[in-house]
């Protein structure tokens, strides 16, 4: 005798995803008639979600990367080939011809009338002279050292790793716990989301940094919900627009420890709530 | 009488293998045509070699080569909510390799993102004289020449979500040395690629005034 087959439907609990790029295109808008137009509309209905601008700023790289030793090597082999493909160039002419004429000089029969009209000027100084002049120039450069010396372990400083781009957070208290995130405010009626992310970031406490925003469309977006206590009949949770912002300028104070932090993409693990992390990786990018 | 016809079809043929090779000499073939018989020159439509040699049909319709009018401004266009006008990545420095090499991986970058690149043009070279003061005395010698180059790259309509990502991507590749300018397509722009003509505004301004 067979046991029943039974099969047991369980049922597919959708996960909604977070809405898209475009969607949010859309609810942003450059001017400010079309804002407060679009305002008299919603101010029928209004939506149980907070809306919050949040800035991600980052600091690019400023010096190139280290080469690994497999480009090394090759960047000194394609030198090499260039080196010798190449065509001799004007003062390389002048170094020959110099040497040419010095050893004319030392033979018996040497007649200096036979020489070019423009010799006169070369005899005074030679191309030989211009090279050892630019050398010695070229000793006295002194580059900027690659790296400022910043210990890693300082976050709050703009100087670290500077090879790599750094992205800014900061240290939040969120209801009842502290949580480290991206700036961000709450928006007011009346301006666009962008100005809000621009307030986001000039309220940041202690912090004197200019950025320069990369157009007006959101990049992420990030939704969450209140914990249930303090859910009301018109505020469930809250809505996060992320907007990208490049830091201009280049000397800045070293900014709080506790409160600051510069770090790259993969350290944002270690600061960073998982779902939080989720929305916030997919539009970082780590080049 | 078959061997008269054999003859004459004989002779129309040889006569038809010659005739592609020149036309004067079926001239002095038909003079020499036994019994009168009337061959012409013309090969007749049912023919299966009829247009045998034809091929200008073939070719592509050529124009006939018209003067170059002048460059005419293009409609600048304006920008929309959702998407962008018209505007121009310049870039300058003095490395020329890396100059160039950045203008057209930013080209390339717009090809691979479907951004609609519409120019892509080189501003004239500027040479800088750098001269330095002798230490003793008051006459400056020429120290050194550097040359900025420059190249622009002309981006149109290009989606307002779209901006962001491709400026942090051409922000973090930018290589050193070489400076990247965003600006919006004016009609200036446009103006100072052409060469000014001195005489003909001396003349306009003669007649003005």
């Amino acid at each position: 005798m067979a046991a029943p087959f039974t099969r047991v439907c369980r049922p597919l609990w959708r996960i909604i995803t977070t809405t898209t790029l475009n969607k949010g295109a859309r609810n942003i808008s450059s001017s400010r008639q079309q804002w407060s137009a679009q305002n008299v509309k919603t101010a029928v209905a209004a939506s149980p979600w907070a809306l919050h601008g949040a800035v991600c700023l980052q600091r690019l790289p400023v010096v190139s990367q280290d080469r690994s030793p497999i480009e090394e090597e090759f960047m000194e082999l394609m030198h090499q080939m260039e080196l010798e493909r190449s065509l001799l160039s004007d003062h390389e002419l002048r170094l020959l011809e110099d040497a040419a004429r010095m050893s004319r000089k030392q033979e018996e029969d040497y007649d200096s009338d036979e020489e070019d009209e423009d010799y006169r000027d070369k005899e005074i100084v030679t191309a030989q002279d211009l090279e050892d002049t630019w050398e010695q120039k070229l000793k006295q450069f002194q580059p900027a050292p690659r790296s400022q010396g910043v210990d890693k372990k300082d976050m709050g400083s703009s100087e670290l790793c500077l090879a790599d781009s750094l992205i800014l957070l900061v240290k939040k208290d969120v209801g009842s716990q502290k949580l480290w995130l991206l700036p961000q405010i709450q928006w007011q009626m009346g301006e666009t989301l962008r100005q809000t992310a621009e307030r986001a970031l000039a309220s940041l406490p202690g912090a004197d940094l200019k950025a320069t925003f990369l157009g007006n469309a959101p990049c992420g977006f990030y939704k969450y919900k209140y914990p249930k206590d303090i859910q009301k009949e018109d505020s469930v949770g809250a809505k996060v627009f992320f907007f990208k912002a490049v830091l201009s300028g280049h000397k800045h104070l070293p900014l709080e420890k506790n409160s600051f932090a510069w770090v790259k993409k993969d350290e944002l693990q270690d600061f960073l709530k998982p779902e939080y992390l989720k929305q916030v990786r997919r539009f970082i990018m780590a080049l | 009488m078959n061997t008269l016809l054999n003859k004459a079809l004989l002779l129309q043929n040889t006569r038809a293998l010659v005739c592609a090779a020149s036309s004067v000499q079926s001239q002095v073939l038909t003079t020499q045509m036994p019994l009168g018989l009337l061959l012409t020159n013309r090969q007749y439509r049912s023919m299966p070699t009829h247009g045998i040699g034809k091929y200008r049909h073939l070719l592509p319709k050529a124009l006939p080569k018209k003067k170059k009018d002048r460059v005419q401004a293009k409609q600048i266009k304006a920008a929309t909510a959702t998407e962008f006008g018209v505007f121009n990545v310049c870039v300058s420095g003095y490395d020329m390799t890396l100059v160039e090499h950045y203008s057209q991986y930013i080209h390339n970058l717009c090809n691979h993102l479907d951004i609609k690149a519409d120019e892509s043009y080189a501003l004239p070279t500027k040479s800088t004289e750098v001269m330095v003061m002798q230490e003793q005395g008051t006459k400056m010698y020429v120290d050194a020449v550097l040359k900025t180059h420059e190249r622009v790259v002309q981006i149109s309509e290009m989606k307002a979500t779209l901006l962001p990502i491709l400026m942090e991507v051409v922000l973090k590749n930018q290589p050193e040395g070489v400076q990247l300018c965003v600006k919006q397509h004016t009609e200036v722009d446009f103006q100072s690629r052409f060469k000014t003509r001195p005489e003909l505004e001396g003349l306009l301004a003669k007649i003005n005034n």
